[in-house]
């Protein structure tokens, strides 16, 4: 169970992204966050496990205060979070098997991974995890060689590495090809009904109702929508985009 | 608005003119003596130009005859042959301060002859170089110097050497020196490179803004780092090697140690921007693992600016070659300083030898320092 209380977030340059947020998540849930680029979503996310400070209200995993987790805990709260990103965020020019393997890092003996040694269980789990996301033949090939929609997948791959029990998905298929969406949400998907909680941002509202369990909207740093995908009707569509815009679907397949 | 501009412009088209006269005074230009002077430098573009590379065993034939100045001082040279290897000078003896011509005939031919005085007590004083020609014939003035006149009844002799090449050529002891000294100088640059490198590496990470500034203590260590390689980076290589030659004596390890102190703050300056430089994406997916710090530059960082550290490094092991073939001047060592020497020596020749050998190896190091890079794009 997670509760998001009251946070907002002021960036040094004055832009305030989000402002005074609160609403929970509860385990299992695959939650969605939609607003307009700019809305605050992306910050949301990064506030959950820290990697951008709130600037005021806390953020409570069972009860364990994360906002106030000093580094050595955050680390160990982190692990359990597992994140993936719009642009993928992976070291190009590594192998595909160090990408998923540095997932691991939270977890493994510091000293010997430091000089890069990894045990032969590592590489099992590494493999395993590639093997779900169907590309376990890519994992001697160099990152960069993948492409865009198998690149993500080696993104959940990674933190699939981390046994998480949330995973963060920062727009993980804005960078693709709309075709290539469903299925990167598919092993999103897979992986909520086996019972980690999703939370993911999205653009397309075709995609927020085929996958949404339920949906908070962001507008301009505020929330202004919590619930299920359903009722967000065509006036409530308008509320959160603006009235300018139009709804646009991802291909269908 | 349109005079001042126009005001503006022939200002500074002033200013540009007067700064051009100013520089112009001050190195004292005068392009006209390039030519004028030519002949001056010929000699030295024409030794640098033909190194010495080969050798070929020489022969050298010695003849003599006495020679005494002033006249009647002794006894002349008995009897000259008419035949064979001999010297024929054009009189008999001399006063001092006269000109005469000394001859040789049937000497070796093609040949180089060396003209000296043999004084009475023995001293020699080698007066002129010259060559016989395919009859092993030479003609050459010599003066009757007043240094070689008689003593106690015993005369100066003029004694000729002819120096005969023969055998196959071989390489020249300058070949073996400069390849020496070239060795010296390529490992000194790739040990004070190797050094710098292990420095730099570490202490880049500090110096890297996206890495190290956060929070007090951080911005403290960062500019700290910043601020080292800058004044470092401010002592050009040669006042360095000067420092370092007077602390640690002459030799080409405190010319190493010099270029290390350089290279640092240059690499350090060039590893820190290109740590900078980093696609900040993987360092975020990182830390969202939970992973360390130290962790997240191991497997976000490194992988990143391991192929522009490699280029750097490479590249600077070229500069280093460059540079330490000057600090060899202030002493650092290697063909530097072997180059110094030659030319100390007027041995045109022998550093023509060495500056084809700079040009060689620099020109190699530049080409395999760009093919390295070339791979690792």
């Amino acid at each position: 169970m997670l509760r998001i209380q009251n946070v907002s977030k002021t960036y040094p340059n004055g832009t305030q992204a989000l402002k005074n947020v609160s609403f929970d998540i509860k385990e299992g849930e695959f939650m969605v966050v939609i607003g307009l680029s700019g809305s605050g979503k992306s910050t949301l996310l990064r506030c959950i496990n820290r990697l951008i400070d709130p600037t005021e209200g806390k953020i409570l995993w069972d009860d364990v205060d994360v906002t106030a987790a000093p580094p050595a805990e955050l680390r160990q709260i982190r692990r359990k979070i597992g994140m993936v990103f719009q642009q993928f965020n992976l070291v190009k020019r590594s192998s595909v098997m160090m990408n998923v393997l540095s997932g691991r890092l939270g977890y493994v003996n510091p000293w010997t991974s430091l000089i890069g040694l990894w045990p032969a269980d590592e590489k099992k789990r590494a493999i395993e995890a590639l093997t779900r996301v169907g590309i376990a033949d890519k994992a001697a090939e160099r990152a960069d060689a993948l492409s865009g929609g198998q690149q993500q997948r080696v993104g959940i791959a990674r933190a699939l590495m981390q046994e998480p029990k949330i995973i963060l998905a920062d727009e993980p298929v804005a960078s693709l090809d709309p075709v290539l969406s469903h299925s990167i949400l598919q092993y999103l998907e897979q992986l909520n009904k086996e019972g980690i909680t999703v939370i993911c941002s999205l653009h397309f509202l075709d995609l927020v109702h085929r996958y949404a369990t339920r949906v908070v909207a962001l507008k301009d740093g505020v929330k202004v929508f919590e619930g299920s995908a359903q009722e967000i009707d065509r006036a409530k569509f308008k509320e959160i985009y603006g009235e300018e815009a139009q709804e646009v679907r991802a291909a269908s397949m | 608005m349109q005079t001042s501009r126009i005001i503006r412009n022939a200002l500074v088209t002033a200013l540009v003119i007067a700064a051009f006269v100013v520089s112009y005074n001050v190195t004292e230009a005068d392009f006209g003596r390039l030519l004028r002077n030519l002949p001056n430098g010929q000699e030295l573009i024409v030794a640098f130009i033909t190194p010495d590379v080969t050798t070929r065993d020489v022969e050298t034939r010695t003849i003599s005859i006495a020679f005494p100045i002033p006249c009647g001082s002794a006894p002349n040279e008995s009897s000259i042959p008419t035949s064979g290897p001999r010297l024929v000078p054009s009189v008999d003896c001399a006063d001092p301060r006269t000109k005469f011509t000394l001859e040789g005939f049937d000497l070796a031919s093609d040949s180089e002859v060396v003209i000296r005085w043999r004084l009475p007590d023995e001293r020699t004083m080698t007066a002129f170089r010259t060559e016989t020609d395919a009859d092993g014939y030479f003609a050459y003035e010599v003066e009757a110097r007043p240094i070689s006149i008689t003593v106690d009844g015993v005369a100066s002799r003029l004694e000729v050497d002819t120096l005969t090449p023969v055998g196959d050529f071989r390489p020249s002891g300058t070949v073996t020196e400069v390849l020496d000294a070239m060795f010296v100088t390529i490992f000194m640059a790739l040990l004070s490179t190797t050094i710098a490198t292990l420095i730099a590496a570490p202490l880049s990470f500090l110096a890297a803004s996206n890495i190290t500034r956060r929070g007090v203590i951080g911005t403290a260590v960062y500019y700290l780092m910043r601020f080292i390689f800058n004044v470092l980076r401010a002592y050009d290589p040669l006042s360095m090697a000067l420092l370092f030659a007077f602390w640690l004596t002459f030799g080409p390890f405190p010319g190493a140690m010099a270029l290390t102190v350089v290279t640092i703050a240059s690499l350090g300056k060039l590893f820190s921007e290109a740590v900078e430089n980093i696609d900040p994406g993987p360092v975020e997916a990182l830390q969202a693992t939970g992973a360390s710090p130290l962790h997240t530059v191991r497997y976000g960082v490194l992988p990143q600016v391991i192929p522009d550290f490699v280029s750097y490094i490479v590249y600077h092991w070229d500069i280093n070659v460059r540079i330490s073939t000057i600090i060899g001047f202030v002493g650092g060592g290697g063909i530097g300083y072997l180059l110094n020497l030659y030319i100390n020596d007027f041995k045109w020749h022998q550093a023509g030898t060495a500056i084809w050998a700079i040009v060689i190896v620099v020109w190699a190091m530049d080409f395999l320092s760009a093919e390295v890079r070339k791979r690792l794009t």
